[in-house]
């Protein structure tokens, strides 16, 4: 909820810098270790941007998966999911996780101004 | 319609009254841990023993975040801290706004301390998007809670510098496997440390206690 209120927070501010009028879309990158569960988010804005002018906007949120490496193979692409692979499947070596921490608002689509 | 590039942090509030916040912890020499756990896995237990066991030597300091009551900041002034509720409305995590108004109103009698122990509210999930300007996040994990956790809750357990598995001496009654976690653990956050404890027997006390004295050090002599 607090989440989806500085979302709207920075949507609001950047159509009103812009001159613009009321909120369609604002797009939104969470990553797979942002904590943040999507459909969760997407029901918190519409509750924060009920009853307002804009009501009916629409949050789009990018999925940002983390990535697992391995030093001697590189990325490992075979990783399903929302699961983690303790070792390389290729050559046993331990992974590191990187990224997956995003959790950035990219862009903001409004109407022109008021 | 128009659209425009915004490429902002959503927390961008949050992280700025963080910075804030570790600069003043940087200036005063004050290494902060911000503790993230399910409610019930010993977070306020395991401070009454290291309270116990440190706080001869160094100035210790507690925040408690809670949706209601004032009984955890109670339980560390009894053990002998300066402590202070943060209640959060209903919110289910600390910010960091919230953390710099509490100290800004204690004023002197948190100035200075050597550990700040923020007690985030009991959530293993909303709490880990929150920056409050610690050195480190601690993840608590009881043997109580089920051994397939770090992987169900990936986002904590590989943004914890520190797990510590809590309640030890119940392992003999429950189906936990400590190998487990630690694979687990390895794969989220290769560089991090366990610890295994019981805050109720003092089992692995010390070793949680002399990794604070280390890190204190640590954080003193960088400066």
């Amino acid at each position: 909820m607090g989440v989806a209120q500085e979302i709207f927070r920075i949507g609001r501010e950047s159509a009103d810098a812009n001159g613009g009028g009321r909120l369609a879309t604002v797009t939104v990158a969470v990553g797979e270790l942002a904590a943040i569960e999507p459909d969760l988010l997407s029901f918190a804005w519409e509750a924060v941007t009920a009853d307002g002018p804009d009501a009916g906007s629409r949050l789009v949120v990018e999925w940002r998966p983390a990535r697992q490496l391995c030093g001697a193979c590189g990325e490992v692409a075979e990783r399903a999911a929302g699961s983690w692979l303790r070792l390389c499947p290729r050559c046993g070596l331990p992974l590191r996780i990187e990224g997956g921490d995003d959790l950035d608002v990219l862009h903001v689509e409004f109407e022109e101004g008021p | 319609m128009t659209q425009v590039d915004v490429k902002k942090k959503i927390l961008e509030g949050n992280l700025a009254a963080a910075a804030q916040l570790r600069a003043g912890f940087r200036a005063s020499g004050t290494l902060v841990i911000n503790m993230i756990s399910s409610p019930g896995s010993g977070k306020t237990t395991l401070l009454e023993g290291t309270i116990a066991r440190l706080k001869a030597l160094y100035r210790l300091g507690g925040l408690d975040g809670d949706i209601a009551t004032e009984r955890d900041a109670e339980r560390l002034r009894k053990a002998g801290i300066p402590a202070r509720q943060i209640l959060t409305g209903g919110a289910c995590h600390l910010d960091s706004r919230q953390v710099m108004s509490a100290l800004d109103d204690e004023g002197e009698r948190f100035a200075g301390l050597d550990i700040l122990f923020i007690e985030n509210v009991g959530n293993l999930i909303c709490p880990t998007s929150y920056d409050l300007g610690e050195d480190y996040k601690v993840a608590l994990l009881s043997v109580t809670e089920g051994d397939d956790k770090p992987f169900k809750y990936p986002a904590i357990f590989s943004k914890a510098a520190v797990t510590v598995i809590t309640k030890t001496d119940l392992l003999p009654y429950v189906d936990f496997d400590v190998a487990t976690v630690r694979s687990e653990l390895s794969t989220l956050r290769p560089d991090g440390a366990v610890f295994e404890l019981s805050s109720r027997s003092g089992t692995g006390m010390d070793a949680w206690c002399d990794d604070l004295t280390r890190r204190l050090a640590g954080k003193r002599s960088a400066a």
